[in-house]
């Protein structure tokens, strides 16, 4: 059991790392590089254990994009900065990347292949895991904006801090 | 109403002018729809004018009326593509806040603006280090062993490489990402090839992962979600040809490797 639990641990060290590299490629502000690599690091264990636990990767990963969603609206409070900048780079190390090979290895495969039995399997394959992309891709979105979903506001600037008078007009 | 306006006397011009770089500069870090919506409305109500936007994805069409209709300003500005900059779009924000709260003039504005536009990046061997880990990154999360790892951080460190070089050499950006899979593929199907490590595939898959179009793609659902269906459909087929662009360097490597 302890094993597993560094497994995990592990596995949350690389997802702040692959956040960091597109965070440093989207050009955040610095301020924001520590946060950015916590939110992917809590988003991507939190979709681990809940992958542990047997529960489909799209709902997995739609808890872990939420958590990072819900999260950024906190963080873009401490730092003054949007929230998408935090969200964005954190969830993308959860991009379905292999997924996205193995279709377009499928899309290859059956476009050169001779009609034969094996090109059923090959297009089952190919359709089951380009649904998943796309299903974890959207999963991926909706999750990152469920704030903005469920709140129906512009801006969470008055969450944290009371409206001041000379802003009501 | 006319209390609370910042500058009532600010011309109608000059503030529209100012807003419509506003929305071109936001449209061209890769900001949604919806924020651009929000930051120059927020901006404009700030001077006592309210603006009707047209959001597109080349293009941005406002037009600027004070509450009496006494004067109006509708002009069109085309926005050009650069790619993500979150600086631009973290300052663009906090400024629209302090244009309220501090009550800046159009002249505080522009002097920001240039700032904010001047702002250096990150140091290019910082990308390129940094961008290459996340692929080694990547590469681990999907059950790569170090030996994968580096193949990778190799491959995707001189496929970045040569996307930055081919778009400053101002070539078709779809190109541009087409080099970029072309020269990380032929690096990592090296390694498939010679059966270098375990899970060789891995690597083949993962070392081309610094090229997805992360922000698009997320993009597409927001301004989906928002209702901003014409932007949405349209970053949608922007990112579908840049994945058929990575997907056409990764074929190439396969067909030359004969993998």
């Amino acid at each position: 059991m302890t094993m597993e639990w560094w497994l995990l641990v592990e596995k949350g060290i690389w997802f702040g790392l692959a956040s960091l590299g597109f965070a440093i490629l989207f050009n955040v502000p610095p301020r924001t590089l520590l946060l950015i690599m916590v939110l992917a690091l809590i988003g991507g264990m939190t979709r681990e254990i809940m992958l542990h636990f047997g529960i489909h990767v799209i709902l997995g990963t739609f808890a872990g994009a939420t958590i990072i969603g819900l999260l950024s609206v906190w963080t873009s409070h401490l730092k003054h900065t949007p929230p998408l900048v935090f969200s964005i780079p954190a969830v993308i190390p959860m991009v379905p990347g292999v997924l996205a090979y193995r279709t377009m290895l499928g899309f290859i495969k059956l476009a050169s292949e001779h009609i034969d039995t094996s090109v059923s399997q090959t297009l089952a394959e190919t359709t089951s895991n380009g649904l998943k992309m796309t299903f974890i891709l959207m999963a991926l979105a909706v999750g990152v904006s469920v704030p903005m979903l469920i709140s129906r506001k512009e801006t969470f600037k008055y969450l944290f801090e009371p409206r001041k008078d000379s802003d009501k007009n | 109403m006319e209390g609370n306006v910042n500058h009532n006397r600010v011309d109608v011009k000059e503030i529209g002018l100012v807003l419509l770089d506003i929305g071109a500069i936001l449209m061209s870090s890769g900001a949604n729809t919806t924020r651009i919506r929000t930051t120059i409305s927020r901006i404009s109500e700030a001077f006592g004018y309210s603006t009707e936007l047209l959001v597109t994805h080349r293009a941005i069409m406002l037009s600027v009326t004070d509450s009496a209709h006494h004067s109006f300003f509708s002009s069109l500005k085309r926005t050009s593509p650069h790619g993500v900059n979150f600086k631009v779009v973290s300052g663009i924000s906090r400024m629209s806040w302090r244009i309220v709260e501090e009550q800046w003039d159009v002249e505080q504005i522009k002097v920001e603006l240039t700032r904010l536009e001047s702002i250096p990046q990150y140091p290019r061997i910082l990308i390129l280090l940094l961008v290459s880990l996340a692929g080694s990154s990547f590469c681990r999360l999907f059950g790569g062993h170090v030996i994968e790892m580096g193949i990778v951080f190799i491959a995707s460190f001189a496929g970045l490489l040569i996307r930055q070089e081919t778009i400053k050499r101002n070539f078709n950006p779809y190109l541009c990402v087409y080099f970029g899979a072309v020269t990380a593929s032929l690096i990592s199907g090296l390694s498939v090839k010679l059966g270098w490590g375990s899970t060789p595939e891995t690597a083949l898959a993962t070392s081309v992962l610094f090229l997805v179009p992360g922000v698009p793609l997320i993009n597409i659902f927001i301004d989906l979600l928002d209702g901003n269906l014409m932007n949405g459909t349209l970053r949608g087929i922007n990112g579908l040809i840049i994945s058929f662009s990575i997907a056409l360097g990764l074929l190439t490597a396969m067909i030359i490797y004969q993998i």
